[in-house]
């Protein structure tokens, strides 16, 4: 194991140790909010993966969280008591019987004309599943036929952007089917072998925290396999590495779904944190927001990327809470992203490479000349 | 029909408005400027402001707002933009990052709420402006009314579309910066400027951007957020008409003007943008380099 990869692991194990202690600090109402800016750490692994190490700039990454908030939404929707206090001993959600035309029977299979598609999610495993699938199967569409027509660059960008920005169009206006605008709110609480994960206790940040961490640490294995360096060779030079033989778009591919797994996972993760799910999830600055978190943390650096997404999100709560601040700060978060891609492109995963590098020049030039070393490739870009 | 027609050329006149100065800035110098749609929200501001301290109208506010953006543009683009050149995505992001920056500056307005000191027509609030009586109500043609201020706005866009091409194509400004187009090491090697051009290209690009900005102020609320969502639009317009070709734009400006007017017609407004995001799409992934590329390197 090289010394670059030891410092890595050993970084890696800090930050997981430091998610696992919290709640021993921390009271239930700040763990609830830190719990939601986990969840933002791992957009910001989702991001890093498919920008930093794919070289794909997903301005859409809004649309795979969005789905997998979603489904698991309208599995909770049905959990909440609000949905048995239709009349009907089967749960059916509130905002379909206010908007029902008179007659209509109250009954999650005929209410509406799209009610059906809310059957199976009565099943809230079912709603977990498609909460990962559907994610997956968008991004393996997408990728299936923008990778093998060699659309790159700019056009991805502006070809997911245009698609997130499509499908919270379709949302808001399947009203009856999605509650449009309002999204999805007043949600039951998820389940797991009778134990209610109430978005104020414990449990539930460990939940949180402990997806964080196996989708971090996998994450960075991932990278490391043979599958992981390709991609980045497919980043740096596209043409040479398809001149080598290797099939580029289904490296490509294959990484976009892994990224959208996780954004979905994320999204998933956030409903059942803070209870609701709506169109703002697929909204045009989100998805912009997150590249935000990524680019600050880091884009080359899974973990970076990921600590950026929570610094920034804690930064922005503590001050924002000061009077007149909140505004403030928000001119400050553009100041700090205008500065950061000026004059710290590799954002602060990059800075603090450097820095272990200069400490390790104090005491030992071999190891120094091997971090630099390893940096320079990793960070070719 | 008609009227649906006429509706759809306004809407498409709106977003080659806001795709003009796109086309200049991306097309020619390879700059995915997010603010653009803030430099359309300072141009609303001009008008709401000339409007309360100076008394002045629509018309005084065009030439204003071009002054104004334009030099907004120039500062951004020293500042900013002219470090990143040839690092498309991160222009994008940079210039993300610049939108929040104005955008919070008019929220704030300039920082002086803190101070307690507020100026009229500006802050979080939602302002408006109103229209000369002259661009009021409507005219008819034969039996069909016509609405004024729609008429207006397209011939505004006609005129700024034309003295746009008037300059890129017929003088000598326009030939240097067709050069940079190309290719800009081999323009730098015939003895252009690239640097002053891209500085004076991108400050018309927002002066344009500031023009659209009063035009919209005369029927939409002028507030601090209102340019976000119309720097997607314009870029759908730009990257379908092809980067670099003006009158690409100007198609695809009116094929997706009229795309919404009918589907709007035939449904509602909501669908009607997701259709034209689902036609962008599909273009794109058909024909990446957009309906009219240029052939070039």
């Amino acid at each position: 194991m090289s010394l670059q990869r030891r410092i890595d692991w050993g970084i890696y194990a800090v930050f997981i140790v430091l998610l696992m202690v919290a709640p021993l600090v921390m009271d239930p109402f700040w763990l609830n909010r830190v719990a939601k800016y986990l969840v933002y750490g791992m957009l910001g692994i989702a991001v890093a993966l498919s920008w930093g190490y794919a070289g794909v700039l997903n301005l859409g990454q809004g649309l795979f969280f969005g789905a997998g908030a979603y489904m698991v939404a309208m599995s909770l929707k049905l959990a909440s008591p609000t949905s048995l206090q239709q009349g009907s001993d089967r749960p059916v959600p509130d905002f379909m019987l206010w908007n029902a035309e008179p007659g209509a029977p109250t009954e999650l299979c005929c209410i509406n004309k799209g009610s059906f598609l809310w059957l199976p999610f009565q099943n809230q495993w079912f709603g977990v599943a498609m909460a990962l699938i559907m994610p997956m199967a968008i991004a393996g569409i997408i990728g299936t036929i923008v990778f093998r027509k060699r659309i790159a660059g700019v056009f991805v960008s502006i070809i997911t952007l245009a698609l997130v920005l499509l499908v919270r169009l379709v949302v808001i206006d399947a009203q009856p089917v999605t509650n449009g605008f309002n999204g999805l709110t007043d949600l039951g609480w998820f389940k797991i072998a009778g134990f209610e994960f109430d978005p104020y206790v414990v449990p539930t940040y460990y939940l949180v925290a402990v997806s964080l961490s196996i989708v971090l640490v996998g994450a960075r294995l991932l990278v490391e396999t043979r599958a992981g360096i390709i991609l980045q060779a497919v980043r740096d030079d596209e043409n040479r590495a398809r001149y080598l033989g290797f099939d580029v778009p289904n490296y490509q591919t294959f990484f976009l779904v892994v990224s959208a797994a996780i954004a979905g996972f994320a999204g998933m993760l956030y409903v059942i944190v803070s209870e609701f799910a709506s169109p703002t999830f697929m909204d045009l600055s989100f998805s912009i927001t997150m590249v935000v978190w990524a680019a600050v943390g880091g884009r080359a650096s899974i973990l970076g990327a990921c600590i950026g997404a929570i610094l920034i999100n804690t930064i922005s709560a503590t001050v924002s809470e000061t009077e007149g601040f909140a505004e403030a700060w928000k001119a400050i978060i553009g100041l700090i992203f205008v500065l950061v891609v000026l004059y710290l492109p590799r954002g602060l995963g990059g800075l603090a490479h450097d820095l272990v590098a200069r400490v390790a020049a104090r005491f030992s030039p071999a190891a120094a000349r091997e971090l630099r070393a390893a940096n320079t490739s990793q960070l070719a870009e | 029909m008609l009227e649906v027609l006429f509706i759809g050329l306004s809407l498409g006149s709106i977003l080659l408005l806001v795709a003009l100065g796109l086309a200049i800035t991306y097309g020619a110098m390879g700059v995915i400027n997010m603010a653009h749609g803030e430099m359309v929200m300072i141009g609303a501001y001009v008008t709401v402001l000339s409007g309360i301290w100076l008394g002045a109208n629509i018309f005084v506010a065009i030439p204003l707002a071009f002054i104004v953006t334009a030099l907004l543009g120039l500062l951004i683009e020293r500042v900013v933009v002219r470090k990143l050149y040839g690092r498309l995505l991160d222009t994008l992001l940079a210039t993300w990052g610049v939108a929040i920056l104005i955008q919070q500056a008019v929220r704030l307005e300039f920082g002086l709420s803190f101070l307690g000191i507020h100026i009229q027509g500006l802050g979080p609030g939602l302002q408006n402006v109103s229209v000369p009586a002259m661009l009021q109500g409507t005219f008819a043609i034969g039996s069909q009314d016509i609405n004024r201020y729609r008429t207006f706005i397209i011939l505004v866009t006609a005129l700024l579309a034309l003295a746009t091409w008037f300059i890129v194509y017929r003088t000598s400004i326009g030939t240097q910066v067709r050069a940079i187009i190309r290719n800009p090491k081999m323009a730098a090697a015939c003895g252009i400027d690239v640097t002053r051009i891209n500085a004076l290209t991108f400050a018309f690009g927002s002066g344009l951007a500031g023009v659209a900005g009063v035009m919209m102020s005369g029927f939409k609320t002028v507030f601090p957020d209102m340019g976000t969502s119309m720097v997607v639009d314009g870029f759908l317009v730009v990257v379908m008409g092809g980067v670099g070709s003006l009158l690409g734009s100007v198609l695809s400006a009116g094929i997706l003007g009229e795309i919404n007017g009918f589907v709007a017609a035939a449904t509602n407004d909501i669908l009607a943008r997701a259709v034209v995001f689902g036609v962008v799409i599909l273009i794109i992934v058909l024909k990446p380099k957009g309906l009219f590329a240029l052939k070039g390197r």
